[in-house]
């Protein structure tokens, strides 16, 4: 799993490629922690590369959701979700949590 | 059937994924359905790491896969202290998102993915967990 975070003037980009596991999922709770801490709470997260989510992975972003609720701010948003991926959040019923954008210049202009 | 022995932490999951994927890419089964065997044994791995094992680098994950007429079957062999993912309550996913509990979703996914999730214990070769699915289901 790698990622790259850019900074835009009204959200932050985070471009995921590989696989979201137990292994690699602490990795990205961190960078979401991260930003969540410094008010960075607009968030894009891009998909596309995104070969496998876990249910740990699923709940990264469902918690970081769930803060960002709670404390009343920002949202976090998909764009390029994979089908089966997506299949995955319908599963668990954590879509309704979440917008998901076709790519990543609607999702960014959502904000 | 092929058998595959890994060590029990989440590094190898992704290794375990590319053995099973390996293993049932040619079996006749869809993309969606690759994906979903995919997922239900990086569950079940994921579980066994954490709640059999209790920890990384505990002990082994041994891994059968056997294609049968109907799809394929595969039964992952641990060490560790007996844990039947059947017993596992489900997540009421009904529940309102804000205070959903989330354990046992890795054991949902598991069994919405698969048509049978069955587990044994035996004293000898420890938890035995067998995971079956079938083509076009």
């Amino acid at each position: 799993m790698e990622f790259s975070i850019t900074e835009y003037t009204h959200c932050d980009l985070i471009d995921i490629s590989g696989r979201i596991d137990s292994y690699t999922s602490p990795k990205i709770a961190e960078v979401l922690k991260t930003l969540l801490a410094d008010g960075h709470t607009n968030i894009v997260i891009d998909m596309k590369l995104v070969t496998y989510l876990s249910s740990s992975g699923m709940l990264v972003f469902v918690n970081a959701q769930k803060q960002r609720t709670r404390q009343d701010r920002g949202e976090i948003v998909f764009s390029n979700i994979p089908d089966c991926v997506l299949s995955s959040f319908k599963l668990a019923g954590f879509d309704q949590l979440f917008k998901f954008f076709d790519d990543v210049v609607s999702a960014v202009g959502r904000f | 059937m092929t058998t595959k022995t890994f060590r029990g932490n989440f590094k190898n999951l992704a290794p375990i994924s590319d053995f099973i994927i390996s293993q049932v890419e040619n079996a006749g089964f869809t993309a969606n359905e690759i994906y979903a065997i995919q997922t239900a044994v990086d569950e079940a791995c994921a579980n066994i790491i954490d709640h059999a094992y209790g920890g990384e680098d505990i002990g082994d994950i041994k891994i059968d896969v056997k294609k049968t007429k109907t799809g394929i079957q595969i039964t992952l062999i641990d060490s560790g202290k007996p844990f039947n993912p059947n017993e596992v309550p489900e997540p009421d996913i009904r529940s309102p998102l804000e205070i959903r509990k989330e354990r046992g979703l890795g054991v949902f996914f598991m069994r919405k993915l698969m048509d049978n999730v069955r587990f044994e214990f035996s004293k000898n070769e420890g938890n035995i967990l067998t995971l079956e699915k079938y083509r076009g289901s």
